[in-house]
């Protein structure tokens, strides 16, 4: 059987760790005319082939055997970019379960293959997925290309002739009028969907594009209607914690994820935010509880990280069990030892052994601390964790600079502000001070913006340049500073003509900056100045 | 025993059987073993959703389907099953998408269309359609026909094993019909006789 002659050039990668279903699927897929054919039995080995290699379909068993499954495996592809919009993904799995969870994740495989199945079963539903790849090929390469302009167009020209895949077109169109800050039209168009049938997703994406509009109630009742519907829908457990958490009912939000938790109880990323907002909402036993078990069930797995560790050993302080805490950090340091992690476990553990009364040693373990380098380039939970334990430790002026830090390489991020005032409410500043302390951090960052850009528009170019790059180094995560950076130096371009090191440095800071934010309104300011260039 | 770990162990067993139909068909001389092997698989599958059900853990994650693509897939495996079997499909007045769970429509259905392609003489047909405002999705064969008890309870109850199965896969399908609601309207399905046995299921 083959379907079609484009077939034999489709590159194929099949990662399972069984070798007899590795032989199947060789057969069944050769028997099919694909020619360009990869089996790997871990995922180790597949990162590599990746890495190396553009595939169009990937076959992948959910169990793998090393501790991380297919769906994380899929999540890790996705988040990081390592497989483009139209690459087909499909899971095997021997659960049903699995699947249910799966379908309605965030991040779905394109299709399921229930064990057993036949070599026929398996083959016609690859013609199908490869007829609607074809399909959408030029969607989804506007999507990589983050042509959102061109996304809603190519959708456009399809979605009156009401074909099958009309509602999947829908689902496109919609969140890409989200990204493109139009939720009223997402609204409207998830509105469409749901008069057809109330769907799970069609209702989130709906909750999402009012919350966005500021009709949050609105938005919470959706969601809710959602967990009763569909219980699995994990990704409406997540979008109803984060509401809750922004209006300040964390216990609310603690519920929800907990709900969730019983229903996928391995999700790294849930464990990780249930058990930080334990400790913020000063319910340490439960995450204490929560991050032993993730620790648990990802025993042998690379998901974790020395952060996990420095979390359980805080909820382990705030009951007053010390030694176990520090039991915890050295179980940890012999997993990790790279600079970032070193520095934060002997945050952590100056923490510990401040509480359990080993006061030399606890100096010793935060002056460790301490001398960790540039600043710029470590994690910023890692910065706010080295000023936490600052506090503890009565070096006020550090831990203010640490946090300064902190906040100005990210003051836009609700999230990480609202960390920064739970550690200064702890240091037992209260909260009006609290708010005064991040507002003038904030201010400072926002004077040196506002002064590069000034310098800017009064043509001093090469003295905005100057200062802004040395802003964005020093604060990469301010997406602000690193765009108006990319920004003025094109604008020298533009105007001074082309300099090869100049537009390396400018496409540095704007690769950075599709990184972390692919839809940031300045790339197209960016972009633009660069076209005249190639003119 | 725990419902627990009967749920372990069928599980486990069911993956020896999936693990043995593998092997089977890497050989070509075991067509017949094989299909037997991933039917014992299947029943296990189902009753592994039943003990879902039974504890309330079964739910339906309708999405978008095109009923031609869903039955063109379904033909095909089974076609590979049963190669002396006509396998005919007519989905020329379904709508082009429609609104169900997937996987749990897809394992009732092939509950059904193995059921038939066992009792089938040399034909079964697959069609889709619409009707009274719900999809039909109909499996219907040229044998002799379901026996009249079943008629009567129409696969509510799980009937007595007989040579159409367990009866558990009928009354799954049920069980998977009903839990399909849009408005006050319910999935449900319907067996009976014409010039075989006729099993439709009915989706809002």
């Amino acid at each position: 059987m083959s379907f079609n002659i484009g077939i034999a050039k489709k590159w194929v990668l099949v990662i399972d760790d069984m070798e007899s279903m590795r032989t199947q699927l060789r057969l069944s897929l050769s028997s099919s005319g694909f020619a360009k054919l990869h089996l790997v039995g871990s995922i180790k080995e597949a990162l590599e082939r990746v890495a190396a290699n553009k595939y169009d379909v990937i076959v992948c068993d959910y169990l793998l055997g090393d501790g991380t499954d297919g769906q994380q495996f899929l999540k890790h592809l996705r988040t990081n970019d390592l497989i483009t919009r139209n690459t087909i993904f499909v899971m095997i799995t021997a659960e049903q379960a699995f699947e249910k969870v799966m379908a309605a994740s965030e991040c779905a495989p394109d299709d399921y293959l229930l064990k057993p199945f036949t070599a026929a079963q398996f083959n016609a539903r690859l013609e199908k997925l490869l007829e609607k790849q074809e399909y959408f090929s030029l969607i989804d390469k506007a999507s990589d290309a983050k042509n959102l302009v061109k996304v809603i167009a190519e959708c456009d020209k399809r979605l009156p002739a009401k074909d099958k895949y009309y509602v999947d077109l829908c689902k496109i169109k919609a969140a890409v009028l989200m990204h493109d800050g139009r939720p009223q039209e997402a609204a409207e168009l998830y509105r469409e969907v749901i008069a057809l049938r109330p769907v799970a997703w069609a209702k989130l994406g709906l909750a999402r594009a009012l919350s966005v509009l500021d009709k949050k109630d609105e938005a919470q009742v959706l969601v809710r209607e959602i967990l009763v519907d569909t219980p699995q829908f994990m990704a409406a457990y997540d979008f109803l914690s984060k509401m809750l958490v922004s209006s300040g009912e964390k216990h609310a939000a603690l519920d929800v994820l907990q709900k969730a938790r019983e229903i996928t109880p391995g999700a790294m990323s849930r464990i990780r935010e249930l058990s930080n907002l334990a400790v913020s909402a000063g319910r340490p036993e439960l995450a204490e509880e929560v991050m032993r078990q993730g620790l648990q069930i990802h025993k042998y797995s690379p998901v974790r990280e020395a952060n996990d560790y420095a979390v359980l050993s805080k909820a382990l302080v705030d009951q007053g069990k010390a030694v176990e805490a520090l039991s915890v950090v050295a179980d940890a340091q012999k997993s990790f030892n790279d600079e970032h992690s070193s520095a934060l476990l002997s945050a952590t553990e100056s923490v510990a052994h401040r509480a359990a009364g080993n006061h030399e040693k606890a100096e010793i373990a935060i002056a460790k601390a301490m001398a960790v380098g540039d600043l710029s380039k470590l994690p910023t939970h890692t910065v706010i964790s080295l000023a936490d334990a600052c506090f503890v430790m009565g070096k006020e002026e550090e831990a203010a600079g640490f946090l300064r830090h902190a906040i100005q390489n990210n003051h836009e991020n609700a999230s990480i502000i609202s960390k920064v005032h739970d550690v200064l409410t702890a240091a037992g500043k209260d909260a009006t001070e609290a708010s005064a302390i991040i507002e003038a951090s904030t201010q400072e960052v926002i004077l040196l913006n506002n002064e590069g850009v000034r310098k800017a528009e009064a043509g001093q170019l090469e003295e905005a340049i100057e200062l802004l790059c040395k802003a964005a180094n020093r604060l990469p995560n301010n997406l602000q500073i690193v765009g108006n950076a990319a920004l003025v130096i094109a604008l020298d371009l533009e105007r001074n003509g082309n300099d090869p090191a100049k537009l390396a440095k400018c496409l540095r800071y704007r690769t950075a900056l599709i990184k972390k934010s692919p839809d940031h309104p300045k790339l197209v300011q960016i972009d633009g100045l660069l076209k005249q260039l190639t003119r | 025993m725990p419902p627990d770990l009967y749920a372990a162990v069928v599980h486990d067993v069911k993956n020896q059987l999936a693990e043995l139909s593998l092997r089977l068909s890497e050989r070509g001389d075991a067509q017949q073993e094989m299909v037997i092997a991933i039917n014992a698989a299947r029943r296990l599958s189902e009753m592994l959703l039943m003990h879902r059900q039974a504890n309330d853990l079964l739910s339906v994650n309708a999405d978008t389907v095109s009923p031609a693509d869903f039955m063109a897939i379904l033909a095909a495996e089974f076609r590979e099953l049963f190669p002396k079997t006509t396998i005919e499909i007519d989905t020329g007045k379904a709508p082009v998408f429609a609104f169900f769970d997937d996987a749990l429509v897809r394992m009732a259905l092939a509950n059904a269309l193995h059921n038939a392609c066992r009792a089938a003489h040399s034909k079964v047909h697959l069609a889709a359609y619409e009707r009274d405002k719900m999809l039909v999705l109909e499996v219907s064969d040229d044998g002799p026909g379901y026996p009249g008890n079943l008629l009567k309870t129409g696969g509510v109850e799980p009937s007595p094993v007989s040579r159409r199965g367990t009866g558990l896969g009928l009354h799954l399908a049920g069980k998977i019909a009903g839990l399909h609601q849009l408005e006050n309207r319910r999935g449900h399905i319907e067996l009976s006789n014409a010039s075989g046995a006729v099993f439709r299921m009915m989706l809002p």
